[in-house]
């Protein structure tokens, strides 16, 4: 048994040998290709893999002075403190509110619409149509931020209409009860026709003699739509449903920040800006990169179990 | 085709919907361009929608006086030009080499710069490291951490394979090396591809925003975004635009919406000239995955 261990560890490592000089080879004649990538392998060790294991400090007394190497390692301490504190149960309560009402209300969004837009058949209308609606998407948020403040402030056009019809002003952004709402419906206006996109291009691939057979069964547009575009395109839903929730609880700082003010702290404070300012503006680096770490994970784990769930239909990403 | 009588109902419906719903998409930035030509007394009673009430041109000679936010403006515009040139070279010089079959370590380098895509820096560790890197307080934070996009780059690969091989042969026999068969006839061959790829980049650079959060302390070096989140969030700051406030003739409601229209005029000019760009790039996009 030990020889044979042996010989196989030894024919492994003659592969090793036999790779590492076909790969000499290759570096001699292709040491231009070689070259050509080095720039791109440097950016991203440094600034994807460095702070990928940067997030070691999660599990340390991290001190700036004394940088990863010198830090008191504290295991899970900075876990276990998190668990019992009552500011990371607010923001982690929020996030996980607003990422669930933007799964509710966001993700179907674009489907719908694909699905409207499908149904207009005068073409210069469709394209003027769509033409509108893809333009927040290059708006920042800070722009779009800036237009929800001024439409929504006290003297602003939203109240203007409210007093046309005799009701009282209101405060909208610095009331809570209306944050969230505020966030799910600007998300939806931004990027609902960028979104449809995707599944507009799923739409056109499907084979139109599909449609022909349909109608000759007697089907009209609705049931057409229902039998055949809809499960065609479950597909392209699987695919971007499952993108989503592997960030589920990443909402994007952009937009709340640029949305939050003090009052409205107690509903909207997610992660990233809690992150933020605990992290960057007040140096607590351990216990907020370790709040980091516990997002990441959740969205692993999401994509995991969905995943599972996608390859039972033979659908999943892997 | 002959439409049931439900049909054509769903047709009126659906029409009428989705103009309503495209005319908001555009209706609020008509408005801030109405309350900018406004006077303030209009803008603060409620009577500006779509059509400025008592015009006047005051808050826009205020804006386009503003150095502070020329100067914003200018960072801007520096970041977009250089950085979308450095990331355009980073992206194509990258995407090359891993659209190459001879290229040995294609997937294992590949799949490095796949991962992560799932696996995002997180934002302290990567605060941190870009603050070792020395980039704080620096108008290069703003394009150095974000250089490569995965995604752009993955398409640019994907349209570099897509490229048949007997130009390869070709460029051979004329003695061609790696780098002139890229800039002299890839680069040449993949032009839409570039197009877009450059137009995506563009938009990012000029709606930079978090990268200036993390890592400028320094407000000369802000840029337009940056600058534009100071005006919204300190009546101050905007008073500082305005040493005098007892000239009425724009207030900060007014001056507030000229900025948002500031910001966004060279999006929504250039917007409906390369639509068909970013379309295009979109949907590349999705058949990768």
């Amino acid at each position: 048994m030990a020889e044979r261990a042996d010989t196989l560890a030894g024919k492994k490592s003659n592969n090793q040998q036999l790779i590492n000089s076909r790969l000499v080879k290759n570096i001699r004649k292709h040491w231009v290709l070689y070259l050509m990538i080095l720039p791109g392998i440097i950016y991203y060790i440094i600034f994807k893999y460095i702070p990928l294991m940067g997030s070691v400090i999660a599990f340390q007394d991290y001190q700036i002075f004394k940088g990863i190497l010198a830090s008191p390692w504290v295991g899970f301490e900075n876990f276990r403190f998190l668990y019992n504190y009552e500011d990371f149960h607010e923001v982690l309560r929020n996030t996980a509110l607003i990422a669930f009402y933007q799964l509710i209300f966001q993700f179907p969004a674009p489907i719908i619409l694909a699905l409207l837009f499908n149904e207009i058949r005068i073409l210069i209308v469709k394209k003027t149509v769509q033409s509108l609606f893809y333009l927040p998407h290059f708006l920042s948020w800070v722009v779009v931020g800036g237009i929800v403040f001024e439409l929504l402030a006290n003297q602003g056009i939203v109240n203007a209409i409210r007093e046309m019809f005799g009701y009282a002003p209101i405060l909208f952004m610095q009331e809570e009860s209306y944050f969230r709402s505020i966030v799910v419906i600007s998300g939806i206006w931004k990027e609902v026709g960028w979104g449809t996109i995707i599944y507009l291009a799923a739409i056109t691939a499907i084979n139109p003699s599909l449609y022909e057979a349909a109608v000759i069964d007697g089907a009209n547009r609705f049931k057409q739509t229902l039998y055949i575009t809809l499960p065609l395109m479950l597909p392209t839903i699987t695919v971007l449903f499952l993108l989503n929730i592997g960030n589920f609880l990443e909402l994007g700082f952009d937009q709340i920040y640029n949305l939050l003010t003090p009052m409205t702290y107690s509903v909207g404070d997610i992660i990233e800006t809690y992150v933020y300012r605990a992290g960057v503006l007040q140096g607590q680096y351990s216990l907020t990169t370790a709040i980091g770490l516990f997002q990441s994970v959740i969205g692993f784990v999401l994509l995991w179990i969905f995943n599972r769930l996608a390859r039972k239909s033979e659908q999943g990403l892997w | 085709m002959k439409l049931t009588i439900g049909e054509r109902l769903f047709q009126v419906v659906n029409y009428t919907l989705l103009l309503v719903l495209a005319s908001t998409m555009i209706a609020p930035l008509i408005h801030l361009l109405a309350v900018s030509f406004s006077s303030p007394i209009a803008a603060d009673s409620k009577e500006v929608f779509l059509i400025p009430v008592e015009f006047t041109l005051a808050t826009w000679q205020h804006i386009l006086q503003n150095e502070v936010l020329w100067r914003a403006f200018g960072v801007t515009v520096f970041i977009t030009v250089a950085g979308t040139f450095l990331s355009m070279l980073f992206t194509v010089l990258t995407a090359f080499p891993l659209s190459r079959k001879e290229f040995m370590l294609r997937r294992p380098v590949m799949l490095m710069m796949v991962i992560t895509m799932i696996f995002n820096a997180p934002m302290i560790p990567f605060f941190l490291t870009v603050r070792e890197v020395g980039l704080m307080d620096s108008i290069w934070s703003l394009i150095i951490p974000g250089l490569v996009s995965t995604f752009n780059m993955v398409i640019v690969r994907t349209f570099f394979m897509s490229i048949p091989k007997d130009i390869d042969d070709a460029a051979r026999i004329d003695g061609c090396n790696e780098f002139r068969l890229l800039f002299q006839i890839y680069l040449q061959l993949s032009k839409p591809v570039l197009a877009t790829i450059s137009l995506f980049y563009a938009v990012g650079y000029w709606n930079t925003f978090k990268t200036a959060v993390l890592f400028l302390r320094n407000p000369d070096l802000w840029p337009l975004q940056m600058r534009l989140r100071a005006f919204f969030t300190s009546e101050e700051e905007l008073a500082a635009v305005d040493l005098i406030m007892g000239d009425f003739d724009f207030n900060t409601t007014t001056l507030k919406a000229a900025t948002i229209i500031f910001a966004t005029i060279p999006i929504v000019i250039v917007y409906p000239y390369l639509q068909k760009y970013f379309v295009k790039g979109a949907v590349l996009g999705s058949l990768k995955e």
